[in-house]
Formats: structure tokens, C-alpha cells, sequence
């Protein structure tokens, strides 16, 4: 958001105040009309958040909860794919008033932030039909929430006694109904997260997820720290997209500071950003393999992935791009020679790459197991907001490289957004390759001029202030938003994770489908825990 | 069906040759910094000011390295105080109350059982990467298991997050004795960045005794391996590393 | 008066005594006077029959002489005393079982109606037996029938038992009124003989068409007490209100008169002469077999399953009576002899297994006070004598080896592999389909054991009182551990039980399925003089001849003996299995003791996944066990949906998802209910014809009535 867009809709401001009236006050634009930002009155939230999104097809990016000293602040934040500007709609509560209406009848990708919130912030949601145990297990004590001010971060948390009696939730009402329990600790390799699939016997009819038993607090740990300590958590909490996260957490950061990165460092941003993307996409691909015992194609896929790796860190340093994106640009620069190894080694991955594709879309046993397997049909994806590859397999635009392009993707755009119909698994493979052999061309284009130049631009004092940055994650859009402290330390950090939006739509994509069918419908969504649970 | 059974066929072997000897392939480790004589003091206190995990202490013009407090950062790697980088991978050490190597009947069969009690995939990705054609730790009978019943070592990544910490327990209670547990990942050694906090207990040790610690953040798959053949006590099997110190990243 | 006479005069006096004491004793006596006065009758039956098959004496009574014609006769030849001998098997421990377990009806209802009705069935299932003629053997039956009724309804102020009686009533009463007709056609056609003997001589020369219409409506009409398909509706819903002890006579012995009927009529009285009558039941009973153990796989009432299970056995019953028909119609006595041998060794089998399964039911019932299986679990660790006897139930009629079960059924689908030897193609492919049917029943029926015993006894309690309950009284167990007993040695002592039902099945066996089932391979000195004295060697010394002097009778059944030219022999041993059996689990045992005797052993709480809390209803419920079953065969069951319906907030958040379905009984469906609707609109189309008031009309009616029977009579 630091440079203009092309084309602004100058309507919506007008609109705003026009059809909202005295629902909202305070209109103001910010960063050159890039920004609407409105205060609502928390009692028309949900109609002003149900004709933005209805009537003008923004979309929902994140909800940022803010606990200041003058009450908690209220955030929702929009964006609209055709270049719109971004609107930020904020509701201030009193000092010590905790009650909001819940907008997720409205807008349901809403559902999970406003559920988070309220276990972290002790916010209630009035007219949210599900509250409770989210973030905060059962053994959580009652009425203490770590995102509030007064909450000691370094304390051990002290587990409350737990009801031997409680019990997840059973909607599914038919005689000998039961939950099979699966995780914390299943499978392999997989990440630590509970399911209660609802079932009687061989069909499963719904799903009941935990999540969270990862969470380590990032967000509230992150406040009252140096920029140079959070990135390092920024880029650790999940390890995977690693580039994305550091990326779109300096561009906030970046933004406050009104720094302008220069433009050898741009198109460095790029080209790391789609080779994580490659490597990533390959890690999901060998996942989906391995589920249905492809054992050649995922070995081809593994020493794929482990030559992307090996890749990354003959490249960068570190395998999984650690250290690489620094505020005001690159934390190091490359020779010609490196750019050429980057550049000659990913064509080659990505012959290795098309000559496995075809050879999989001929192989009827394991597209068998995908067609048809945990459809999101578009509607769904619409509804729950979902982004990232998954949304794409469901033709549904999502792409913020094409729909709210940043960096260097506004001089290097992206051809065309990887999109499908049938949002099946079959579908997502077909998505993921064509991610894959588009991010190669980007490079391409990336490297063919690329600047010559400083690769940073130092980021002198951070001044106070806030903002959101995005990017396209490897699995879809993530949003950080930061706020700084006049101390140059930052004061408020907030991630919503493409993982975070799409585990919500996985749950109920999840229903209605034979046990075994699982492990491939995991494998087929590709999230991150980790990426979710922060 | 027949043309994946000729691709499976026709592949080269892929399979790093370590043990029993040393792989030297680029990419394959992070490597780190490693102790440092700097021309003053005042270089020295220099390199351990960089270092944002105070992983780096100075002792009149020597820097000093914490390994388990390291997560290849780079910061350090370049710039004026830059350390010595090594390109090495053989960093786990036997380790705390619980040290202790397998008895004979291990060494050659071991089945590990992965708890992820809150760590940041890429580690996960990396003991993936083990049983994948590069590494294919099945060679060396180590084998992934899904269940703890079958297990003889409990392999941890992740700091301990509170949620998990009854889950951890769970599953090391489950495992039938003798049994081994093996921290993976700067996290599950020392909480690392993620530590001290309200939701991570910081340390595996802390919850369950350990006896190997693998340093990394996050390790990669030969470090792993590392860790399972000092486990196994079959660390002398493998050279040590030839020193390979790189030389400064050009900036 | 011989000693088999008064035995079983003594049942008769027990049995009427037990009667009187109950209507005059108060009602808490109930139990006890059922288990004395009913125990001893049970046992003095088993002692008359027992008596009767030593071959030492029969029973021969000449009652009275009838107005119109014949002669009331009690004759108890070897058949008869074999069903006896089932009908003891059953009753004793069901009334020994009534001691403790009548006590819980108490609070409710007055058990002495119940006690009166129980103690005349014993007198008049003997009687049914022991006529020996057209006309006592229908006025027994009609007293058995009436008789049986009234015990199913003592919990009678619930609308299920009503409903349930009644079509047990009506049902029965069809089948009887159907039989009748043809026992009557039977005497008419014999000239006026009513004794069995007699009628045996004089039914040979009949025409084939009389024979195919008796066999059929004397068939059907048995059918329906046998509760074979499709005559079977009123089984599965009258067998599991009765009480338990009832439901236990019910399946182990009522249901076997249906079978008694059909071998003495149509295989005794009138042997076929065509293969299209066995068949015909052959087919019957493979269809009830199959269908029976589906609908027992996947339903969760452990008495329903039970009566579902019940039918499944008599239609193996059913299937060796027919196979032995259509040997005997083929001119294969061998055959035919193993068939029926066969098929009474499996109904003494289910006699013995069903009453042992019921008790257990009926005890489980009254200490948890549920029999879903959906509901019980973790009784093993609450009551594990039970869950012991239970088990052997279980097992046996599984048909795992080596069980009483294993050896009927292995000797089943082993004969009937036997239709090589027809030049009939068509009876062939029957055989060979009603086959396929049988060996599927054999794999369901494992199934569904397997998840009787797992949901009911494994795994954690799902509900407060399964996780509370104890073990039954005393005579519950003892009850069933005479009855588990009973399983184990027909199970291990097939080489003495198969020439002994030989024995009892004389008038349709000779004694020619003993010697081909049980050759005198090691007690002969020099081998049998069938096979070469080569083979004898070779086949002693691959391991065959081991038992020979350790073993004190011979310890093979064989099968297949072969001949000289190929010389395969099929056989089996229980009792080798038993010992080879007891030595691989001992040795075992042995080495696993040996190995880990250094161990120390920790028992700690089932893995699941490191979940905090494993509660009830996250493990497998009765109803997943068999799902797939009712997934794969849904078109058998054919159910309704009754709900299927989901309840959102806002269309977002799904509150609840509700879904309901019956599944229907097929033969419901494709019989019962369209045979009432063309009653039901027959009778309303005649209905519109008559014209209340007319005598006119009534008087054509009669006439056209009169003339149909004329001319029906002439055809005849």
C-alpha cells in the first residue's frame, strides 16, 4: 500500500457516506486514497459490514482487536480484488465495556476471528451461536485472557482442574452415532491438531476440530520487542513460508517508517518469495502422494523438494530462507553467479516438475483417489472467505499477486491466476502444479532486468504508528498487521494466516465422506498447524 | 503402472553416503557459527551484540557460541565482526539427566515416534526429508512408527506448548521401556525464540527426561541423523566433519 | 409299563404338577417351583429319551379308540426320542435358569399365569412327539401351540408384547389350520389310516401331483413353526418380548418341532420321489439362512439378534433336510443318511448353543436392564464368568472350531460339495448357489458374533448401569455352564455323537452315514478293506494313525473317503484339534513365559492419541461394528428414511444433524405385506358382490360352494 494504484473506485467513499449515513463517522482517507478508514457505531456494524461486502463485494481480510488504554478497538478490515481501496471499519468500545455484535451471520469468515477474540481478549460476540474453548483449551483458567494489558507473559500458565465429564459438542443425532477421536499424537508425521470425526461406522458425517494445541503466543509475545526479534519469531512460527511471513511483517513495518525499499531489493523479495513457493508446493504434492502409496511419483517429488532445499540454502544461506528478508529490503545481496545457479536450477526443477505432471494425470489409480474427494464447491469457498491454492481450485479469485499486487509484482505481474472448477483434490493438484511452473516464469521475468543497487534501505528510527501488511503466501493471503511504539519496539502484532482462514472452510468441506478418505482429503488441503495455531 | 515401476528403476541412487562417509553435497546443512578469535576485544563484544538470541558471548577477543541458542540468523555471517561459519552437521550431543545411549539390541532396529508439541514445520518437513530417497534413515533401521506402543524413541520438536504438555506425557508414558527421547530443534532444547512465555514449558527436559539434544533451528535431516546414530552410540561409525569453514557471505 | 413308559408318565405328572403347585403357591415361589418340579420333568424326559435310544425299549400306548375312526397311539420310535432328547437339552437349564431370574418380573406382573402355561408346554411338546398317529399328533400341536402363546405375553401391558403375541398367534394358527389340511388329504388319500406306520405303507402308490400338493402345504405349513422364510415375520418380534427363559424354549426347541414336522411327513411318511421337493427346501432353507444372519449381523438387541440368528439355524437345518431329500430322490442313500444325520446334529447344535445365548441375554437383561448392545460394553471385567460361557456360545455358533457349531457346519458345506454326483444340471447349479449362500452365512455369522462378544463384553461401559452391573445368580450360571459343557463335547466327540443320531435316524439313514462319516479306519485291526493296504500305511503315517492307541475310539470324521482310484480323503478332528490345540497354546504359553520372565510387566491406560479423556462414545458403538454390512447389502434391507434433516444458524453453523431410518424386514416387504393387501382387497371385492339380507344369494353361494367341492372331489 505504499505506492498508488492505478485505479482507485472513487465511488466507495462517496458511497460510504452515503449509504451508511449515520452509521459511520469520521471518514477519513489515508495513504493517498488507498485506505478508507471508518469508525462504526457498534450497533450497525453488522448491517455496514453486510452491505460492504454484499452489496459492494469487498471481501474480509482480517479482524485486528486492539486493547488501548482508552478501550478495546475494533478492527475489520477489507479488501476488494479489483484494485479497490482497502476499508478498515473500526468499532471503539468504552474502557470497560467487552459486549460487540457478532458479524459472522453476515460475513462467516469472520466466525473464527471473532471466536479467537473472545478467548483472547475475554470480547463477547453477541448473536455468535459458538463460543468457547478455541484457542484456550479446557484447562485454561476462566476470565483471564493473555492478549489483555495486564497479563504476564512470563508467567507459567497455572492448568485449572478439568471436568472429567466435558465432551466436544455431538450435533450428529442417529442411533449408535460416535466420535472417533483422532490425534493430538496420530499418524506419522503430522502435525499436532484433534479431529472428532462424527460418525456410525464407515461414512463420516461431520467433522470436529481443535486446533491450537500449538499455540505459543507469538502475537502477544511479540509486543514490547525490537523489530529484529519478532522478525525472528515472525519467521519461525512457521517455518514453511518463512519469506511470506518476513515479507509481508517488514512491509508493515516498512509502511509506519515510510521507507521505500529499493528496487534491486524488490525483485530479490520476488524471486525468494516463488522459490519458497516452488519448494513449498512440492512438500504438499509428495504429502498428497505419500496418501494414496504413490510410492515413484512422491520419491520424485521428495528429492525434488530436497533439491529445492538444497537449493535455498546453496543460494541463500539457509534451507528454508531463513535471515533473508530484512526491514527496508534484503538482509544480503547476490553475485551474478548466484543468480545464475537460481536460475539454471529451478528451469531444471521445473522440467523435473512438468515431466512428472504428465506422467500423473495418466495414472488412473491416483487420480482415482482425488476426483471427487472434499469438494469445496464455489460457493463454499465464496462463503467461508477461503484464499490460497485451495480457493483457486474452486474458481474463486483470491490471488493477491494479481488482485492487490504489492512489491514487484505491479511491474512483473502474474500471467494468469492458476484457476479450476471443480474444487476437488484432483483440482487442487492441477492448481499447485500450475503455481508451481508460473512462479519459474516469474523468476524468469524477475531476473531478466533485474536492478543493479543497494539491496536495503536502513530503516531508521520506527515512528509510531500502524498498518497492514499482505502478501500472497505460499498457501494463500496473510495479513500483519503491526503497530509500533513510540519506543521503536512494536506494540502490536496480529497475523491472519492463510492456514488460520482455510482450516476453517476444512472443516466443513469435511463432511459427508468415507473414513478413508481422510489422510487424502489432509493431504489434499495441504495446511499448516503451525501457520494456523501461531 | 509399469512406466512409474521403470521410473522407480531408472532413478540414480540419490542417498547420501553418510555413515559412513562424510557428506560434503552444498545445501545440505545451514551450518553455524563456531568459536572466534577476533583481533580485540572490542570486535568480539562487537559479534555478541549482533547476535539477536545472545547466543553469542565474548571473552576478552574470543566470541563464544551457544549452540542451542543459535538459529542461523545470519547475522552474524557477514558485516564486520563476522564469526567463522561451518558447513558441519554433527552437532547432537548426549545430554542431561536422561543421557543415555541404546543397548545392544537397538543399534541396528529403532523405531522413533514423533510428537510435535508446537514446532514450526520446517523441522517436521526435515525429519520428513529422513525417510525420504536423499537421507532413507531406513537403511540404517531407523524407522517412523505411528504408535508409541511400538516405539523406543520418542523423537520431541517444538517447545512445549502447555496444550500439548498432557499429550507428551501421554505418549512417553505410553511407550514401553527401555525408552529413549530425543529434543529436535533449537525449540525443544532451550524454547529458543519462543521461550520464556506464558504457553511453552521452554524446555523437553523439563517435562520428560532427554538424552539426546539435536541443535538446529531447524536441524537439518543429517543433524537429525546425527543425533539418532549418537543415540544408538553409532556416532563413531561416521567420520568427524572435515573443517570446511566458508568464507564470508560477500555483502 | 417298561421303564422308558414311566419315565415318561413322570413327565407328564412332573409337569401337571408343577402346574397346580404354581396356581396355589404364592407368587414368589415362582422361580423355585420351576426350577424343581420343571427340572425333574426335563430331566425325566431326557432320561425316557435317553432310555429309547440305547435301543433297549420304546414306547408303545394305545390311548382310546376314536368315534369316527382311528385310534389315539402314542408311539415314541428313535426320532422321536431324539427330539426328546433336543427338547431336554433345552428345557432343563431354561427352567433351572428361571430361579433366579423369574424374580424380576415381580414387581410388575404376576408370574403364576406364566409358571402354569410353562410347566403344561414341557407335557405337551413330549406329547406332540410321542403321538403316533395323524390325529393326537394335530391335537397335541394345537394344545403345544395354545399353550405357547401365553408365556410371550406376561409383560402383557406393553403394546409391543400384545402386538407381538398376536401375530405369533395368528401366524401359527395359519400354519396349523395349513398343515391340517394336508395331514387330513394325507389320511383321506391313505384310505382312513391315521397311525404313521400305516400311512407310510399305503401313501406309496399316490399320484406325483398329490405328492408335489401334500409336500407343499404340509411344508409350508411346518414352515411356519420352523419360522423359515418367508413364514418368519412373527420370529424376530415374538421371540424377543417373551421372558428369557421362554425366548430360550422358543428358539431351542419350539422352532425345532417345525423341522420334526417336516421330516416326518415329508421325508418319513411320504419319502420323496423327485428331486423338486428338496429343493425346493434346500432353497428355503439356504434363503432363511442368509437373510436370517444378515438381519441378526446388524441388529443391536441382543434378543432380536438372537431370533435372527435363530432363523439362520433352522434354515441350515432346513437346507440338510432338503439336501437329504433330494440325495434320497437321486438314489444316494449315502448322502441322504450324512444329510439328515447332518441336519439333527445341527438342530441339537442350536438346541444346546441358542438356550446357552438366550439365558446369557435374558441374565445380561436383568443385571444391566438393556440388551442394546449400543448400550452395554465392559462386561468382561464385571462379570467374567458370564462373559466366559457366553463366549463359548459365541464361538460355537460361529462355527470355529472346535466347537459343536464347526463340526455341523463343516459337515454342511462339505455335503453338499457333493452334487458332483448328480447327472442333473440344473440341481447342480441349485446346489452349488444355495452353497455359495451357506458359506457367506458361515463368514457373516463370525461377524456378527464377533460383535456380539466385542460390543457387549470389550471395551469401556456405555452406559451408568453396564458399568455397575454383576454377575446373574447362580442358576443362571449354572444353567448355561451345562449347556457350554454340552457345546464342547458335541463339539469334540463328533465320532461318537454322529453314530448315535445315526441310531436315532434310523428309518431314514440305515446305519449307513455312521460307517461313511466315521470309518473304523483305526479300530479295525487291518485297516478297511475299501483301501489299499498301502494308502492305509501312507496316510497312518503322515500323522493320521496318532490317536490310534492313545485315543479310545476313533477320532476322525471323514467326508470324502474316496476310492480306489483316488483315494483324497476330506477329514477332520475336533477332537486331534482339541489336543493339537492345547499343545501349541500351552507350548506357547511356555516360551512367551520363558522369554520375558526377566520382564517386568506395566499395564497402562489404552493409547489414544495422547487425548485427554477416552469417554464411552468415542469407541466403536454396535451399530458402526455393522455398518458396512448394512451398507453393502442395502438393498436387502431395503430402509426407510425416517429423518434426514440438518438445522443451521444463519445457514453457517450447524446446530444439528439429525438422521433416523428403519431398516425393513424383506420378507415384510416382499410377502407379508403384499399378501394382506390382496386379501384385504379380494375380501372388499367380495364384499361389493354379497348383498347383506338375501337369502337367496346365500343360498347360491352355498350351492356354488358345494359344487366346487364336488368337482374337486371328483378330480381327485
Amino acid at each position: 500500500m505504499n505506492q498508488p494504484l492505478n485505479h482507485i473506485d472513487q465511488q466507495i467513499p462517496i458511497a460510504l457516506r452515503d449509504e451508511l449515513g449515520d452509521r459511520v463517522s469520521g471518514i477519513v482517507e489515508l495513504e493517498s486514497g488507498l485506505l478508507l478508514a471508518a469508525v462504526c457505531r457498534a450497533d450497525a456494524l453488522p448491517s455496514a459490514v453486510a452491505w460492504l461486502v454484499e452489496q459492494r463485494k469487498y471481501r474480509f481480510a482480517t479482524l485486528v482487536v486492539q486493547a488501548l488504554p482508552s478501550g478495546d478497538q475494533l478492527d475489520y478490515w477489507f479488501y476488494k480484488p479489483d484494485n479497490g481501496p482497502w476499508v478498515k471499519l473500526s468499532v471503539r468500545l468504552s474502557s470497560d465495556a467487552r459486549e460487540v455484535p457478532s458479524v459472522s451471520e453476515q460475513v462467516h469468515a469472520v466466525d473464527w476471528h471473532e471466536r479467537q477474540a473472545e478467548d483472547l481478549f475475554g470480547l463477547v460476540f453477541t448473536g455468535h451461536p459458538k463460543l468457547g474453548d478455541f484457542v484456550l483449551h479446557e484447562e485454561w483458567p476462566e476470565g483471564i485472557n493473555p492478549m489483555r494489558p495486564e497479563f504476564n507473559v512470563f508467567k507459567p500458565m497455572v492448568e485449572k482442574e478439568v471436568d472429567p465429564q466435558w465432551r466436544p459438542e455431538k450435533i450428529l443425532h442417529t442411533p449408535g452415532a460416535f466420535l472417533m477421536p483422532i490425534g493430538p499424537v496420530y499418524s506419522d508425521y503430522a502435525e499436532s491438531a484433534q479431529f472428532f470425526l462424527e460418525t456410525v461406522g464407515e461414512d463420516v458425517v461431520r467433522m470436529i476440530p481443535r486446533f491450537f494445541f500449538k499455540y505459543r503466543g507469538v502475537e502477544r509475545l511479540a509486543e514490547g520487542r525490537s523489530v529484529r526479534e519478532v522478525l525472528l519469531m515472525v519467521e519461525r512460527f512457521s517455518g514453511t513460508s518463512a519469506v511470506a511471513h518476513a515479507t509481508a511483517f517488514c512491509r508493515s513495518v516498512e509502511s509506519i517508517g515510510q521507507v521505500a525499499i529499493p528496487p534491486r531489493a524488490e525483485a530479490l523479495r520476488l524471486v525468494a518469495a516463488e522459490l519458497e513457493r516452488i519448494r513449498h508446493h512440492f512438500g504438499l504434492l509428495s504429502d498428497m502422494c505419500h496418501s494414496t502409496g504413490m510410492i515413484v511419483p512422491s520419491a520424485d517429488i521428495d528429492i525434488m523438494e530436497e533439491e529445492a532445499l538444497r537449493l535455498s540454502a546453496q543460494w541463500a544461506g539457509h534451507r528454508y530462507l531463513y535471515g533473508l528478508i530484512a526491514p527496508g529490503g534484503m538482509a544480503r545481496d547476490f553475485s551474478q553467479s548466484d543468480m545464475a545457479l537460481l536460475i539454471a536450477q529451478v528451469s531444471r526443477l521445473a522440467d523435473d516438475a512438468r515431466l512428472l505432471y504428465e506422467r500423473l494425470q495418466f495414472t488412473s489409480s491416483f487420480l482415482d483417489r482425488f476426483e471427487g474427494v472434499g469438494v469445496v464447491p464455489n460457493t463454499n469457498a465464496q462463503r467461508l472467505g477461503l484464499v490460497g491454492p485451495i480457493a483457486r481450485a474452486s474458481d474463486f479469485k483470491t490471488d493477491l499477486r494479481v488482485h492487490a499486487p504489492y512489491g514487484l509484482y505491479r511491474q512483473c505481474p502474474l500471467e494468469a491466476e492458476a484457476l479450476e472448477s471443480e474444487g476437488d483434490g484432483y483440482a487442487r493438484i492441477r492448481v499447485l502444479f500450475a503455481e508451481v511452473f508460473s512462479s519459474v516464469e516469474l523468476i524468469n521475468k524477475a531476473m531478466a532486468n533485474l536492478p543493479t543497487g543497494a539491496v536495503i534501505t536502513p530503516v531508521e528510527a520506527v515512528v509510531a504508528g500502524e498498518a497492514l501488511g499482505s502478501v500472497e503466501a505460499p498457501k494463500g493471503a496473510a495479513f500483519h498487521f503491526v503497530r509500533m511504539g513510540g519506543d521503536g519496539r512494536v506494540a502490536r502484532l496480529q497475523m491472519a494466516t492463510p492456514s488460520f482462514t482455510n482450516w476453517h472452510g476444512f472443516h466443513l468441506a469435511a463432511e459427508n465422506f468415507a473414513f478413508q478418505d481422510f489422510p487424502i482429503m489432509m493431504a489434499s488441503f495441504g495446511l499448516s498447524i503451525a501457520e494456523s495455531d501461531r | 503402472m509399469f512406466g512409474w515401476f521403470l521410473r522407480g528403476a531408472g532413478s540414480r541412487v540419490k542417498t547420501t553416503r553418510y555413515p559412513p562417509e562424510f557428506d560434503s553435497n552444498v545445501g545440505i546443512s545451514p551450518g553455524r557459527p563456531i568459536a572466534t578469535q577476533f583481533a580485540s576485544s572490542q570486535e568480539a563484544d562487537n559479534a555478541a551484540v549482533q547476535c539477536p538470541t545472545q547466543a553469542i558471548t565474548a571473552h576478552d577477543n574470543m566470541a563464544d557460541i551457544n549452540v542451542s541458542r543459535c538459529v542461523h540468523c545470519m547475522a552474524c555471517s557477514h558485516g564486520e565482526a563476522a564469526m567463522k561459519w561451518q558447513n558441519d552437521y554433527d552437532w547432537a550431543t548426549l545430554s542431561g539427566a536422561g543421557a543415555s545411549t541404546t543397548t545392544r539390541p537397538f543399534k541396528k532396529s529403532l523405531h522413533i515416534r514423533l510428537v510435535d508439541s508446537g514446532s514450526c514445520d520446517a523441522v517436521i518437513q526435515e525429519i520428513k526429508q529422513l525417510a525420504k530417497p536423499y537421507y532413507n534413515m531406513h537403511k540404517l533401521g531407523f524407522f517412523i512408527t505411528p504408535t508409541p506402543r511400538h516405539a523406543d524413541v520418542l523423537m520431541v520438536a517444538g517447545p512445549v506448548t502447555s496444550h500439548m504438555r498432557l499429550a507428551l506425557k501421554k505418549t512417553y508414558d505410553a511407550m514401553p521401556g527401555p525408552k529413549w527421547v530425543l529434543a529436535v530443534g533449537n525449540c525443544a532444547i532451550s524454547g529458543c525464540v519462543f521461550a520464556p512465555s506464558f504457553m511453552a514449558a521452554g524446555t523437553v527436559s523439563s517435562v520428560i527426561p532427554v538424552d539426546v539434544q539435536v541443535p538446529g533451528c531447524p536441524p537439518p535431516p543429517l543433524a537429525i541423523l546425527h543425533g539418532l546414530l549418537v543415540l544408538t552410540g553409532r556416532a563413531q561409525e561416521a567420520p568427524p566433519h572435515v573443517t570446511t569453514t566458508i568464507a564470508e557471505v560477500p555483502l | 409299563m417298561n421303564i422308558a413308559e414311566f419315565f415318561f408318565l413322570l413327565v407328564l405328572l412332573l409337569s401337571v404338577a408343577g402346574a397346580v403347585i404354581s396356581a396355589l403357591a404364592p407368587a414368589q415361589w415362582t422361580g423355585r417351583i420351576l426350577a424343581i418340579c420343571g427340572t425333574s420333568a426335563a430331566t425325566a424326559l431326557l432320561i425316557a429319551a435317553a432310555i429309547i435310544l440305547a435301543g433297549h425299549e420304546s414306547i408303545r400306548v394305545d390311548l382310546w379308540r376314536l368315534p369316527v375312526r382311528g385310534m389315539l397311539r402314542l408311539r415314541v420310535d428313535s426320532v422321536s426320542a431324539f427330539f426328546m432328547l433336543a427338547l431336554g437339552i433345552s428345557f432343563l437349564p431354561a427352567y433351572w435358569f428361571s430361579d433366579g431370574y423369574m424374580r424380576r418380573y415381580l414387581a410388575h406382573y404376576d408370574p403364576r399365569s406364566f409358571n402354569i402355561f410353562f410347566h403344561l408346554l414341557l407335557a405337551a411338546c413330549a406329547l406332540v412327539l410321542a403321538a403316533g398317529d395323524v390325529i393326537s399328533f394335530l391335537l397335541a400341536w394345537r394344545i403345544m401351540s395354545g399353550l405357547a402363546t401365553f408365556p410371550i405375553t406376561l409383560e402383557h401391558r406393553q403394546d409391543e408384547n400384545r402386538r407381538a403375541s398376536y401375530l405369533f398367534l395368528a401366524m401359527n394358527e395359519a400354519g396349523i389350520i395349513i398343515s391340517t389340511v394336508g395331514l387330513l388329504w394325507m389320511v383321506a388319500l391313505a384310505g382312513g389310516h391315521t397311525g404313521f406306520n400305516a400311512l407310510h405303507g399305503s401313501l406309496r402308490h399316490i399320484s406325483p401331483a398329490a405328492r408335489w400338493a401334500i409336500f407343499l402345504i404340509v411344508f409350508f405349513g411346518f414352515s411356519v413353526k420352523a419360522g423359515l422364510i418367508p413364514l418368519s415375520s412373527w420370529l424376530p418380534q415374538a421371540h424377543p418380548v417373551a421372558p428369557a427363559n421362554m425366548s430360550a424354549i422358543m428358539s431351542g426347541c419350539l422352532l425345532n418341532f417345525g423341522i420334526y414336522g417336516i421330516v416326518r411327513f415329508d421325508a418319513i411318511i411320504l419319502p420323496p420321489i423327485s428331486a423338486g421337493p428338496g429343493l425346493v427346501v434346500l432353497v428355503v432353507g439356504a434363503l432363511s439362512a442368509l437373510i436370517g444372519i444378515l438381519y441378526a449381523t446388524i441388529d443391536n438387541d441382543m434378543k432380536k439378534m438372537l431370533a435372527h440368528s435363530s432363523i439362520e439355524n433352522l434354515g441350515i437345518i432346513a437346507a440338510n433336510v432338503g439336501m437329504g431329500m433330494v440325495f434320497t430322490a437321486y438314489h444316494l442313500p449315502v448322502l441322504a443318511a450324512i444329510a439328515y444325520v447332518v441336519a439333527m446334529y445341527h438342530m441339537i447344535n442350536h438346541s444346546a448353543y441358542k438356550t446357552l445365548l438366550f439365558i446369557a441375554a435374558g441374565a445380561i437383561d436383568q443385571q444391566t436392564g438393556t440388551r442394546d448392545m449400543n448400550q452395554l460394553g465392559g462386561l468382561l471385567k464385571r462379570m467374567p464368568m458370564l462373559a466366559a460361557l457366553f463366549l463359548v456360545g459365541a464361538l460355537a455358533i460361529a462355527a470355529l472350531p472346535p466347537l459343536n457349531g464347526f463340526v455341523s457346519e463343516w459337515l454342511t458345506l462339505q455335503t453338499i460339495l457333493r452334487s458332483e454326483e448328480f447327472t442333473s444340471h440344473f440341481s447342480r447349479v441349485v446346489f452349488a448357489l444355495c452353497g455359495a449362500g451357506l458359506a457367506l452365512t458361515a463368514a457373516l455369522a463370525v461377524t456378527c458374533f464377533v460383535k456380539a462378544f466385542a460390543m457387549s463384553f470389550l471395551g469401556p461401559a456405555h452406559s451408568e448401569k453396564a458399568s455397575r452391573a454383576l454377575e446373574p445368580a447362580k442358576s443362571a450360571r449354572i444353567s448355561m455352564a451345562i449347556l457350554a459343557l454340552a457345546c464342547i463335547l458335541l463339539g469334540i466327540g463328533p465320532t461318537w455323537v454322529i453314530p448315535t443320531i445315526n441310531r436315532a435316524m434310523k428309518p431314514l439313514a440305515a446305519n449307513l452315514a455312521a460307517n461313511a462319516l466315521v470309518p473304523p479306519f483305526f479300530s479295525h485291526p487291518h485297516g478297511n478293506k475299501d483301501f489299499s493296504p498301502g494308502f492305509m500305511h501312507d496316510f497312518a503315517h503322515i500323522g493320521a494313525g496318532i490317536g490310534r492307541n492313545i485315543i479310545p475310539a476313533r477320532g476322525l470324521v471323514v467326508l470324502h473317503q474316496g476310492g480306489k482310484s483316488n483315494p483324497v480323503v476330506y477329514a477332520m478332528s475336533t477332537f486331534y484339534m482339541v489336543g493339537v490345540l492345547a499343545l501349541i497354546i500351552f507350548t506357547t504359553w511356555l516360551f512367551v513365559r520363558w522369554g520375558t520372565r526377566r520382564r517386568t510387566i506395566t499395564i497402562s491406560e489404552p493409547w489414544a492419541g495422547g487425548l485427554r479423556r477416552l469417554a464411552p462414545d468415542m469407541t466403536y458403538s454396535a451399530t458402526g461394528f455393522s455398518n458396512p454390512v448394512r451398507v453393502i447389502f442395502r438393498s436387502i434391507f431395503g430402509p426407510a428414511i425416517r429423518e434426514d434433516s440438518s438445522t443451521a444458524v444463519a445457514g453457517h453453523f450447524r446446530t444439528a444433524i439429525s438422521k433416523q431410518r428403519d431398516d425393513g424386514y424383506i420378507v415384510d416387504r416382499l410377502f407379508l405385506r403384499p399378501l394382506t393387501a390382496t386379501v384385504n382387497y379380494a375380501a372388499k371385492l367380495l364384499a361389493k358382490i354379497h348383498k347383506p339380507g338375501m337369502v337367496n344369494a346365500y343360498a347360491a353361494w352355498v350351492l356354488a360352494v358345494l359344487l366346487v367341492i364336488l368337482v374337486i372331489n371328483r378330480l381327485l
